[in-house]
């Protein structure tokens, strides 16, 4: 049998995750599970292209995945669910690094791709519509995108030079993907002369997996999302309007804004209604994601050296086994902690 | 001239009327309830655009599906109408807030029958009231009608609760007994019957016996291969439109895609939206494709499965030839297939025995409440809710003390249920078995007699299929160009200039 997309996606994150996480792990980084430690572990194994990027993925596919790796001796079992790579294992990876959407980051964009591929697709449709005089049916149903693209072109005014603007930014940025992408990319669009196609139909023109497209289009449209926010891409940038994602969730914001303001945790917990382990999921998301977030008032300055040298020494990540070395003397909430920061800072590096 | 043609061309760019429109429009004009049956694809919905504008007003329009009212506004939108709104459950709360304050602004308001539980949205009602109340797909209200929907049936309370508006009931398969349950519920007074055939002449039906499931996969490749399309292929499995769908591009069929509710929005309105377009020859699906499509020219419509019952059967075929072109319907079947059509009708009751486990689980004492919300957080599948739900409204008074005489009332409700739907698929069969004329049958259901015999009628009758075969050219392969092209043929149409291509 030939290898699909699902087993090389599945490679690489146990690749990254070393045999210390099961597939449960795989899973929820797919689908873009928003709870702390999922966060935390696509940023610590580098997984943050693949957070939430496959959102219908079932874990039957990923166990058949995991079954055909097993079955070609490129992963083992190591313990329950967990799987990690073969030398032989990792050698095929390492062919197939090409399959890899190198411009991909879910983690940014999971939740904003949407609106934002919406109204790129219906600006699209329109002005192709409008300039070959012609009515059409929005491919968007999404009354707040209708409503937005509406406003968008109304304020442009000038058809012509918008129409010109898009053409040249598009053009150069998907110049900048794969040419499979590119493609891909186009033929999602909708045109005065073409309704776009599904990935089930891109995939069996090019006599691919539908996955394997799925991916490419994310892959061409986070690089035109990066590149519009980082102010590349002028016409563009305006459709990130209103969708700049914001690094913490809202909850984890919430509490973030209550710790400014001098309260602690059991306060939080209180005033929130929540419990004290949710409150301390937030602070490890906290201490992931911003920088100037100091754990000192949590951690002993000591005990955080003491978890830094274990999971060093140890080379592992595994809460327990970082915590039996240092004969439970620290709490898992401060393991975690010390963890996120240390990601946080080697993010930044 | 005459005000309301004028308006029909005008507003609509129609020159005539189709048959039972202008009838119902001046009853609906002349502020009387009214309970219209017109056949799949005759143009049911002018009915209550029209008199809106002839008369100043609000129409409110009660629909079952989000997609149905999403393809009204749309096309309401293209037409020019920028006074129309639709409420439902996919409107997040700002939106909401926001179309509520200015309510009187709308001329065309559509809402789902959960939105009109809500009394925030009731007070805007009231506020800025409605001169028509539009109940469509109302056989949905009877527990006797096709796709019946319990939340339908506090339609009457609502419109008492807006002061009794005039109602407009709008439906195209509604046998007597639902009809009479549509204006009972409604409350209905002295009700004006416009009721017009189901019989759609122009679409010859055809019943294909079967020895096994592959030979219907073969039988119906072969059919979508040589009629003329485009056409529609039904399925009561989701997987059995895929695989089929698959099967046809390879065999050179033509331009083919499935669709059903498991595809994301995205996915589904773009085949929509290519059928439409005439960019697909063939769709292969389930039931959930094909309400609010209004495509003229389908020419042919297959079932790979029988439908359940009649009602559905007539929905689906009904959407061949709404431009009045000669088009057929052509059922397969194979023995085994009424169990099966039954299997499936059957899986939207819930099994004797989880309800007795369910019940018997039931925290002691709970009150209406705290079902409604055990029903919800159970197991069961939405259409089983659905049921549960409204078992428990009837029955509620039951709810405090008797809660064993609820389990037995419930039980006997999904057992009575059990039963109609078996007497349903066993009249389709009947249907299906037919020796003698099957339009004849089909209008005898619906408690007519056929008037006029078509020269196309069906295979008992004597039926050529020579007249349906077409030899257009079927694209197969889709030429697609370089990228680029694509790109700049989107911006600018055409082709572009040599050196842009680069």
């Amino acid at each position: 049998m030939q290898h699909s997309y699902a087993s090389f996606l599945l490679a690489w994150c146990l690749r990254q995750f070393r045999g210390e996480r099961t597939l449960a792990a795989a899973y929820h980084l797919f689908s873009g599970k928003k709870s702390a430690q999922t966060l935390q572990d696509s940023k610590w194994f580098q997984l943050e292209p693949f957070f939430g990027a496959w959102k219908n993925v079932t874990m039957s596919s990923l166990e058949a995945a995991a079954g055909w790796l097993a079955e070609q001796r490129l992963a083992m079992v190591v313990g329950d669910r967990a799987y990690r790579l073969t030398e032989a294992g990792e050698g095929w990876l390492s062919e197939r690094e090409a399959l890899f959407p190198r411009h991909m980051n879910g983690w940014r964009y999971h939740e904003v791709e949407l609106p934002f591929w919406q109204r790129l697709s219906l600006i699209g449709q329109t002005l192709s519509n409008l300039n070959a005089g012609r009515r059409f049916a929005p491919i968007c149903r999404d009354e707040r995108t209708l409503r937005w693209v509406k406003r968008y072109l109304m304020d442009k005014g000038g058809r012509a030079a918008l129409t010109r603007e898009l053409y040249e930014e598009l053009l150069r940025l998907l110049a900048a993907v794969s040419e499979e992408a590119a493609l891909v990319f186009t033929l999602r669009l909708t045109s005065a002369d073409r309704i776009g196609w599904t990935a089930e139909q891109i995939a069996a023109h090019l006599q691919k997996e539908a996955l394997y497209v799925e991916f490419l289009f994310r892959d061409a449209l986070h690089y035109i999302m990066a590149e519009a926010e980082a102010g590349r891409s002028p016409a563009l940038a305006e459709l990130m309007d209103g969708l700049a994602p914001v690094a913490l969730t809202q909850s984890a914001q919430k509490t973030y804004e209550w710790l400014q303001k001098g309260k602690t945790i059991e306060e939080i917990a209180a005033i929130r209604r929540l419990k004290r382990s949710t409150i301390e999921d937030h602070l490890v998301e906290i201490a992931a994601n911003v920088p100037a977030f100091s754990i000192a008032p949590f951690v002993a300055a000591e005990k955080a050296a003491a978890v830094q040298a274990a999971a060093k020494t140890l080379g592992t990540r595994k809460l327990k086994q970082i915590r039996d070395a240092l004969g439970g003397a620290v709490s898992y909430f401060e393991i975690r902690l010390v963890l996120a920061k240390e990601v946080g800072r080697w993010m930044k590096s | 001239m005459d005000e309301i043609v004028n308006t029909l061309r005008k507003q609509f760019g129609h020159h005539s009327f189709r048959p039972g429109q202008r009838e119902v429009i001046d009853d609906v004009l002349a502020g009387r309830d009214v309970l219209a049956m017109l056949p799949t694809g005759s143009g049911k919905s002018l009915c209550y655009q029209l008199p809106a504008y002839v008369r100043p007003g609000r129409v409110l329009i009660v629909s079952p599906l989000v997609s149905l009212m999403e393809d009204q506004v749309e096309q309401l939108r293209r037409r020019g109408e920028k006074r129309v709104i639709a409420f439902h459950s996919l409107l997040d709360e700002e939106e909401k807030g926001q179309a509520l304050a200015s309510l009187a602004d709308f001329r065309f308001i559509y809402a789902s029958p959960e939105m009109l539980q809500s009394a925030s949205f009731l007070a805007a009602l009231r506020r800025a009231p409605v001169s028509l109340f539009v109940v469509d797909e109302a056989h949905c209200i009877s527990q006797w009608g096709y796709d019946f929907r319990p939340d339908f049936l506090k339609l009457g309370d609502v419109r008492r609760a807006l002061g009794n508006p005039p109602c407009l009931a709008l439906t195209a398969t509604a046998p007597p007994q639902v009809r009479d349950d549509i204006i009972r519920t409604l409350g209905m007074r002295e009700a004006r019957r416009h009721i017009y055939s189901v019989d759609r002449p122009n679409i010859a039906l055809k019943v294909e016996h079967c020895r096994s499931p592959e030979e219907k996969a073969e039988r119906i490749i072969e059919y979508a291969q040589r009629l003329k399309g485009p056409g529609i292929i039904y399925f009561s499995s989701r997987q059995g439109a895929e695989e089929i769908a698959r099967r046809l591009e390879r065999s050179g069929a033509g331009r083919v895609a499935y669709y059903h509710a498991g595809m994301d929005g995205e996915q589904r309105l773009l085949v929509q939206q290519q059928f439409l377009h005439g960019q697909l020859d063939l769709v292969c699906c389930t039931s959930a494709f094909g309400m609010g499509i209004n495509k003229e020219n389908v020419r042919f419509v297959l079932h790979f499965h029988m439908p359940a019952q009649l009602e559905a059967y007539v929905q689906e075929i009904g959407r061949a030839g709404r431009d009045g072109a000669p088009s057929l319907a052509v059922l397969f079947y194979a023995d085994g297939d009424g169990a099966m059509a039954q299997a499936v009708a059957e899986a939207e009751l819930p099994h004797p025995h989880e309800l007795r486990e369910w019940f018997r689980r039931l925290p002691e004492g709970a009150g209406l409440d705290r079902f409604r919300v055990w029903v919800e957080t159970s197991r069961f599948t939405d259409i089983q809710k659905r049921l549960l739900s409204y078992v428990l409204e009837r029955e509620q008074s039951l709810v405090f003390g008797a809660p064993t005489l609820l389990g037995e009332r419930v039980a006997a409700a999904v057992e009575e249920r059990r039963r109609w739907k078996r007497k349903k698929v066993r009249e389709m069969e009947g249907w299906v078995h037919e020796l003698s004329c099957r339009r004849s049958r089909l209008v005898h259901a619906f408690g007519e007699e056929l008037a006029v015999r078509p020269d196309r009628c069906c295979d008992r009758c004597g039926l050529s299929l020579g007249d349906y075969v077409g030899r257009e050219s079927r694209q197969t392969a889709v030429f697609v160009r370089d990228w680029r092209e694509e790109l700049w043929n989107l911006f600018f149409g055409g082709r572009p200039p040599h050196e842009a291509a680069k």
